[in-house]
């Protein structure tokens, strides 16, 4: 075998092993994303549920007021659910302003470090005191 | 050093092909794992943009009890609105400065005839109609006028990405 030969059985050992590695990364990286978007989605189906159902204020008459959030409901709040299969737990509070900003909670688990988390915050009507008030609610999702 | 004849060069050509295809695939396959991570971050925004125009449609305007999109209806189309304009325009800023996402404008507009209502925040935003990346709803305000005629005026409220300088 000449000298050039092996030069170049080396180099295409190279970028043979080059290509495997930046092809486990990439896939590597793909699920780690997707994974990510995931969280992402179960994050907005927590915030629509606590939106539109798990929060939402109920008048006297028993109407349910979608988007209008009760803060009698936080403290009694599960903050473990199942979506998809999978369960995520999660911390919730509310901001708003009222001769500057107060906030409720946060109620629920303490985030643990280590793990991907997600973090989402929308606007919501509050009622507070007879009257529906701008607020935020903010979510901190996590897999269990 | 061994001389380089064609057959080298055509071996040489060949690995620095490789080379390259290596470079390109890395880079597609890095940048095409992004995408349902940004897929997701639009949902998101698709979802904010829902959730501040109901805000919108029930929260009150302080110290009045009449919501901004029905104050705002009533200010497109009423000579004595129940909220004046100017604190209006003023209340709704505020609110838009506290509820819009980070990075992002808002703009609400309204119109019946030829009567029109805009707002946008940050002032000079504009209206974000040809912004990249836009996320719009539409809905309506229905309005009983003095005579009983009861009509619906359509609300276009939008979160478009502001452009960079």
């Amino acid at each position: 075998m000449t000298l050039t030969q092996i030069l170049k059985t080396l180099v295409t050992c190279i970028l043979v092993i080059s290509f495997l590695l930046v092809t486990v990364s990439a896939y590597q990286q793909h699920r780690t994303l997707s994974e990510l978007a995931e969280l992402s989605d179960a994050t907005s189906s927590i915030a629509t549920r606590l939106s539109v159902d798990e929060l939402a204020y109920v008048d006297n008459g028993g109407k349910l007021h979608m988007y209008t959030l009760d803060p009698s409901k936080l403290e009694g709040l599960s903050a473990q659910w199942e979506i998809g299969g999978e369960n995520f737990e999660f911390q919730v509070s509310v901001r708003y302003e009222a001769g500057g900003e107060r906030v409720l909670g946060p109620y629920g688990s303490i985030p643990p470090e280590g793990k991907a988390r997600c973090s989402f915050t929308v606007a919501n009507a509050l009622y507070e005191n007879d009257r529906f008030l701008p607020a935020k609610l903010s979510v901190i999702v996590w897999r269990t | 050093m061994a001389h380089l004849n064609n057959d080298g060069v055509a071996d040489v050509l060949a690995m620095a092909f490789m080379f390259v295809m290596l470079v390109l695939a890395a880079v597609f396959m890095h940048a095409y794992s992004l995408r349902p991570l940004r897929a997701a971050t639009d949902r998101q925004l698709e979802l904010k943009s829902e959730h501040l125009y109901m805000t919108m449609d029930l929260a009150w305007v302080d110290p009045y009890n009449v919501s901004f999109l029905r104050a705002t209806a009533e200010n497109l189309l009423l000579e004595q609105p129940i909220v004046p304009g100017p604190h209006l325009r003023s209340a709704m800023e505020n609110v838009f400065e506290y509820l819009c996402p980070p990075r992002y404008a808002v703009a609400v507009s309204l119109s019946y005839d030829n009567a029109l209502w805009e707002l946008s925040w940050p002032e000079g935003a504009g209206l974000g109609v040809g912004a990249d990346k836009q996320f719009t709803r539409q809905g309506g305000v229905r309005l009983t006028l003095a005579g009983g005629e009861n009509i619906a005026v359509p609300v276009t409220v939008r979160i478009f990405e502001i452009a960079e300088a």
